[in-house]
């Protein structure tokens, strides 16, 4: 993806700037797609004086004229330009990649840069490089390691490197701009023995030559044997070229190569003659006297010794090789070796360890005998070798290398582009320097402050904030201990670490711009949370009831308010203790978590300044009625909850519209009562301590309202919610902790997710704020086109490509703070979801994948399992049930269609009823008994009418019959037990967590049955409305199994019977006219199989017509 | 680099566990790539994590184009690392150029090593007579000129070409650490690979493996995977991971931790 320029044009100061506008203006004139760096380098020679110019010209060694090598350039990069593909003229051709990538990497080479080292040599790897305005010469200077660029100026006859240093050495004249530096800058210090005023420079290479790491391998192994033998076998595909390369080097140069111990080493081979030895004549006599030859040579050599190659050891384990000849040559060879121990080496080289170990097969004791030293050789030639041409690429960062590499200086500074987590270390090392020199001499200046005029605007200022408070500590703190200071600094670099190490990528800096609308209220409350912890509270989640600030009494809140408008030090100061308490083991935390503040700083300077009025009007209010404090709490809590897309919030007015509206909600709690909770959800044991049963009642009855079948659970689900509110629920330390977490046992996943939601309403004011993960997800087939589709996301798979599911719940948790959280199927989390699990309702922060931690203070987990464990029974189901849930969450979403078709033989008519389901058999494995013989027959297609069943199941009296079997033995917590091999690694994970959470929940079963019931009646009444008492309607089991799972799926209470008396209503009377039918025919409802309902009824998950 | 090798290469330590388990990501990839791997073993293991020094995090400057121009000076690092930290054994998952490294480190030092796992690893990235590696010399070079040509186009062919699967934060997440080698020591690095043959050496590594390969990797053909099972001195298993691509740690971590943590439990 090209960037758009003026994202470009950010990272560049003017001048660079106004370079890149020429670059963009010659690619819009050659109507090129993008600006690369060629279009750079163009409009930077078409300048009559430019650095790249200057640069060239001093560069020039060619001994043609300099207009004419110019001419030459340009023309060299027209060519380059006319080769690029060209499209319709675009009004600011996009940078390409390439030259965004050179942007970067100057911005990176800046932060290392001379001019800056004096006054930064130990911050300069902090600036974000999305901040730092690049010079031109940075950027001119990374434009030339573009390889493109370097070859255009090669084919003019330049090299990239000596325009380079051109750059970088500035003539005498022109010292003024570049040469601030107090030293000469040391470069190439990674270069051997280099001296820096050694003239003209060598290059890298000038070292060893071509290929040569093998030799200088061997060359080391031969002389530092650290315990191995000292004769060699090299080994590897390119072993034999390596031997051979090092013979011809050590015999041709004089041993240039090798290490000073063994220089003027000898080489012989002896190769060629093994190789006729083995294969041919097996002549004894002439190896002998070239052994004997070899020892006499061995005897008069002088200086360190003698290498005796053998060449590749293929030759030795051929075939044809007797062995006779091969223990002779290896006998002569270990006499050789024994013999002159000090003096000679071995060599020897094999392609493939087969080779050796043949070999070793043959003579075991090879290895002692000859003191063998195995040397891998992996490269067949040096990567040096394939460049064309060292100085195009190689030589160009010169400059740059080992800057800070002088011996003097061990500090590295290490770039840090995009490796955030690890950075802290170095802040701290930074923070401890720092006080360090605070404390030798007293010094005001801090290094921090030196590079703020680098930030953009908005950093700045939060910049400026943070030395302001310092100041105006330090001038309060006067005379008193240094140790305000001190954690001002420690606050300073806390701040410094999240905000520059752990700098998001270049384009989400908007994002702060968005929270900036987030409400003053807010901002309030973040300034509250710094005072008491700079380090846990900043992240956006932080919200009234963090511990910190929950623990700050009203009256506290009162004083700091009224203090806070004149002083920014007053946090500081106020926070000092606690903060030094927590300051050292958070620091460690702080890694992971500063993605979060890291968002939250840049707004909380926004909002400093146009705060200060309205706290203080909360404290007004706040301090005449308890009333109004409610209604302050309110309206923090009311716009704290508010997300982003609320508008500006600017005067107070709109934040009691916001909040007259927030008690608008329709399910019958009272505005008192949902201030009640709302402050509840706000206070804490210290400011509101009391325990209001109002609270408790108001959420029993939204529950009961929403879920009435699950009274229990709910009874026991708000007495849980108003026990942790008021402070009573798990602790963590001694502060009482913001998130509730409630675990879902049992049956009725509608139920569960349907309470989840309400208590997202009554608590947190809208369903909204339900974050909804099935944690079964990932693993588990999912039915397809069911019933709960239409109700469940289909986006399913769109949301989690390329996420782990922690990453997602991360996600949602960031992005809805205050929220109830509902992870269901919790048995089936992955090892990751388990680990972040446990770690949140131990600790109260979420982590991600990446170990970044978000706070879920304030929010209500709620997970849900169906199956039972540990302790946790579930009551044995005392009626069998008929309908399980299972197949209910199995039902399709098919159309339905209505037909006649005549009457079957038990076509009496019950009395009141009309209707009756027939059923197709499924082999569903919750259907045991006699319904087991049926199933194997799967399709076929059994009808019980509504009286034999009558018969059957006497219990049943008028009401429908499903004929379902007699007895279901089977409860649910067995048919959930099923796949409990698979996760019965999880449920020793599972119990555990189950243990920490706060209330465990048992839900009983939906009782489908009657629900069914209830419906058919419903639709009994209908069709004796429509075709009067003589027709009977044939239910299609699935249809009515569809029909139900809507309706226990559905919100609205009157869904149901309104889709009856409507959609099914007309079906009825469509189909009355249509068939015109009498009594000898049976009307049926079936579904369409394969046809999924293309368009809704209006609140219910069925279709909005039947077919006929 | 010296006593500064632990920072230059932003060596480290994470995890709680007593066994050690080193982590060394890839060509094109830094520490990062781990990422989706580490909570996985964070509990069981004190993981170590490293940048080679040819990654885009590792400050330029510390890739010297002298000293790294085969892979033995890579597995000098691995090696000082580990002294450095006194690691006295430990189980090694190298992806790429890292399994070769760790492959040779272990035949420097096998007491090291308990266990190597080897993930899209290839001795020899060329054919060869009776080798199939899955490049052509020519092949090669051509790619070489494009890189050199035209970074940027590369990258952006490469990256999706490498990761295999349909997982564009995986690709985005390649191609940003891929972005972020210089160019120059990309071409170098890969030079490097590609010139290096560990076929003759396999039979000195005496460590168990452990070979992970994907269904199907751009980089390396399946036959490789049974090359170095045979080949390998230390009694070897591969393991087929059902995705594709060449980083299964990017684009499939839930499949492939599983199968890291068998293989290391084996």
């Amino acid at each position: 993806m090209p960037t758009p320029v003026s994202l470009a044009r950010q990272c560049l100061t003017d001048e660079a700037a106004r370079a890149l506008d020429d670059a963009v203006a010659v690619a819009r004139r050659r109507s090129h797609t993008q600006t690369t760096s060629l279009h750079l380098v163009s409009a930077l020679l078409a300048l009559p004086s430019s650095i790249l110019r200057d640069a060239c010209a001093r560069a020039r060694n060619s001994p043609c004229s300099s207009r004419l090598q110019f001419r030459a350039l340009e023309l060299c990069v027209g060519v380059s330009l006319d080769r690029l593909p060209s499209s319709k003229t675009l009004d600011e051709p996009p940078i390409s990649n390439s030259l965004m990538a050179a942007i970067k990497r100057s911005q990176a080479n800046q932060r290392r840069h001379p001019d800056n080292f004096h006054l930064q040599q130990i911050h300069c790897n902090q600036q974000p490089a999305s901040v730092l305005k690049v010079e031109p010469k940075h950027f001119i200077l990374s434009i030339l390691d573009d390889p493109i660029v370097s070859r255009v100026f090669g084919d003019a006859g330049f090299r990239s490197c000596d325009i380079k240093l051109a750059i970088i050495h500035p003539p005498v004249m022109q010292a003024s701009k570049f040469s601030r530096t107090r030293c000469p800058p040391i470069f190439l210090c990674n270069l051997t023995g280099l001296d820096p005023g050694r003239p003209g420079l060598s290059f890298p290479f000038s070292g060893p030559q071509d290929g040569e790491e093998n030799c200088r391998r061997i060359g080391e192994a031969l002389v530092k044997r650290n315990g191995k033998g000292k004769n060699l076998l090299l080994l590897g595909a390119c072993a034999g070229d390596a031997l051979n390369r090092f013979i011809e080097c050590v015999n041709t140069d004089g041993g240039g190569i090798l290490p000073s111990e063994i220089a003027g080493l000898s080489v012989i081979s002896i190769e060629n003659e093994i190789i006729e030895f083995v294969s041919g004549g097996n002549d004894r006599e002439k190896m002998g006297f070239k052994f004997e030859e070899l020892r006499q040579k061995l005897e008069q050599c002088s200086g360190p010794g003698m290498v005796l190659s053998v060449g590749e050891l293929r030759a030795l384990v051929d075939e044809n090789v007797s062995s006779d000849a091969l223990s002779y040559l290896v006998s002569k060879l270990t006499g050789l070796l024994e013999g002159f121990r000090d003096k000679l080496w071995l060599m020897g080289a094999a392609a493939i360890y087969e080779t050796y170990s043949k070999i070793l097969g043959q003579f075991p004791a090879i290895e002692r005998d000859w003191d063998l030293h195995l040397l891998p050789i992996t490269s067949s030639k040096s990567p040096i070798d394939c460049f064309g041409s060292k100085s195009s690429l190689m030589g160009s960062f010169v400059p740059f290398g080992g800057f800070f590499s002088t011996p003097s200086d061990l500090k590295y500074p290490l770039r840090n582009v995009n490796q955030s987590i690890t950075r802290c270390h170095l802040c701290t090392a930074k923070y401890e320097q720092e006080v360090a020199a605070l404390l030798k001499m007293g010094s005001t200046v801090s290094v921090a402050d030196q590079y703020s005029e680098n930030l953009p605007s908005w950093l700045q200022m939060a910049q400026l904030d943070k030395g302001k408070g310092l100041d105006a500590a330090k001038t309060k703190n006067d005379g008193t201990t240094l140790n305000t200071r001190i954690l001002g600094l420690q606050k300073k670099w806390n701040d410094i670490c999240q905000r520059l190490h752990h700098a998001q990528p270049f384009s989400k800096f908007d994002i702060p711009q968005d929270r900036s609308q987030a409400s003053i209220a807010e901002g309030f409350q973040y300034v509250a949370d710094r005072k008491e912890s700079s380090s846990s509270s900043c992240s956006r989640d932080s919200s009234l009831n963090e511990n910190p600030c929950a623990n700050l009494s009203l009256g506290v809140l009162v004083d700091l308010q009224n203090v806070f408008p004149k002083k920014h030090s007053i946090p500081i100061t106020v926070a000092s203790e606690a903060e030094n308490v927590n300051y050292q083991s958070k620091l460690l935390k702080e890694a992971s978590k500063s993605q979060q503040k890291e968002k939250d700083s840049p707004w909380f300077t926004h909002f400093t300044l146009p705060h200060m009025s309205l706290p203080a009007d909360h404290t007004s209010s706040s301090s005449v009625t308890s009333v109004t404090t409610d209604l302050g709490l309110g309206i923090l809590y009311a716009s704290s909850s508010q997300e982003t897309n609320t508008p500006k919030l600017c005067d107070r007015g709109e934040h009691f519209q916001q909040f007259s509206g927030f008690n608008t909600f329709e399910f019958g709690v009272g505005e008192s009562t949902s201030r009640q909770i709302l402050q509840s959800s706000c206070s804490n044991p210290s400011s509101g301590g009391h325990f209001d049963s109002r609270d408790y009642k108001s959420i029993r009855k939204a529950l009961i309202e929403k879920v009435g079948w699950q009274e229990d659970a709910i009874c026991s689900i708000s007495q849980a919610i108003t026990r942790c509110k008021a402070g009573y629920g798990r602790r963590r330390g001694s502060t009482a902790r913001g998130d509730i977490w409630l675990s879902f046992i049992g049956p009725d996943k509608v139920g569960k997710k349907r309470i989840a939601s309400t208590l997202a309403e009554i608590i947190f004011g809208s369903q909204e704020n339900l974050v909804s993960v099935d944690l079964s997800f990932h693993g588990g087939v999912r039915p397809s086109n069911s019933v709960f589709e239409c109700q469940e996301f289909n986006d399913y798979d769109v949301k989690f490509r390329g996420k782990t599911i922690v990453d997602y719940i991360a996600m949602e948790l960031s992005k809805k703070p205050h929220s109830v959280v509902f992870l269901e199927n919790v048995e089936k989390a992955d090892c990751l979801a388990q680990t972040s699990l446990s770690q949140a309702v131990r600790t109260g922060k979420f982590p991600d994948s990446h170990g970044r931690e978000i706070s879920i203070n304030n929010m209500i987990f709620v997970t849900t399992s169906t199956i039972a464990m540990g302790n946790i029974k579930f009551q044995p189901q005392k009626e069998p049930i008929k309908l399980s849930e299972e197949n209910i969450l199995r039902a399709k979403s098919w159309q339905m269609r209505m037909l006649t078709e005549p009457v079957a033989e038990c076509a009496s008519l019950s009395s009141e009823m009309n209707v009756k389901i027939s059923r197709k058999v499924t082999s569903s494995a919750s259907f045991e008994n006699k319904r087991k013989l049926d199933g194997i027959t799967k399709s076929a297609e059994e009808e019980f009418s509504y009286e034999a069943k009558k018969r059957a199941h006497k219990v049943l009296g008028s009401s429908l019959d499903l004929n379902l079997p007699v007895e279901e033995t089977e409860d649910n917590t067995n048919s959930g037990s099923c796949d409990s091999d698979s996760i019965s690694e999880n449920s020793t994970w599972l119990e555990n967590f189950i243990e920490q959470v706060d209330e465990k929940v048992l839900f009983k079963s939906f009782d489908f049955d009657a629900l069914c019931e209830k419906i058919g009646r419903k639709i009994s009444v209908q069709v004796q409305r429509a075709f009067g008492s003589e027709i009977l309607l044939e239910i299609d089991d699935e249809v009515m199994m569809q029909i139900t799972a809507a309706s226990w799926l559905c919100t609205r209470s009157r869904a149901m019977e309104d889709w009856i008396e409507s959609v099914l209503g007309r079906g009825c009377s469509e189909a009355r006219q249509k068939y015109h039918s009498n009594a000898q025919y049976v009307v049926k409802l079936v579904s369409c199989k394969g046809l999924l309902v293309d368009e809704r009824a209006p609140g219910i998950c069925l279709p909005s017509r039947i077919n006929l | 680099m010296g006593t500064n090798l632990l920072e230059a290469l932003n060596v480290r330590v994470v995890g709680s566990g007593e066994k050690i388990l080193v982590l060394a990501h890839g060509f094109g990839t830094d520490q990062s790539a781990w990422q989706r791997i580490l909570p996985f073993f964070t509990q069981n293991y004190s993981i170590i994590l490293y940048d080679l020094v040819c990654a885009g995090s590792v400050n330029p400057d510390h890739f010297d184009f002298e000293r790294y121009t085969s892979l033995h000076a890579y597995v000098d690092d691995l090696l000082n690392i580990l002294d450095a930290l006194r690691v006295d054994r430990c189980s090694y998952v190298g992806h790429s150029v890292s399994a070769m490294v760790g492959l040779l480190a272990s035949i420097r030092r096998p007491e090291l090593f308990s266990k190597l796992i080897l993930i899209g690893a290839s001795p020899r990235f060329l054919n060869d007579k009776d080798y199939h590696g899955g490049f052509e010399r020519a092949d090669i070079e051509n790619v070489f000129v494009a890189m050199e040509a035209n970074y940027e186009a590369w990258v952006n062919g490469f990256a999706p070409l490498a990761v295999g699967a349909d997982v564009p934060a995986a690709v985005r997440e390649f191609s940003r650490t891929l972005f972020n080698m210089r160019p120059d020591i990309t071409l170098f690095v890969s030079r490097t690979v590609f010139n290096s043959d560990l076929r003759g050496i396999l039979g000195l590594v005496k460590v168990p493996c452990c070979i992970i390969q994907t269904s199907k990797d751009v980089s390396v053909p399946a036959s490789v995977a049974e090359y170095l099972k045979t080949h390998l001195g230390g009694g070897s298993t591969v393991e087929l991971l059902r995705t594709e691509g060449h980083l299964p740690h990017l684009s499939a971590p839930a499949l492939l931790a599983p199968v890291l943590r068998r293989a290391l439990s084996r």
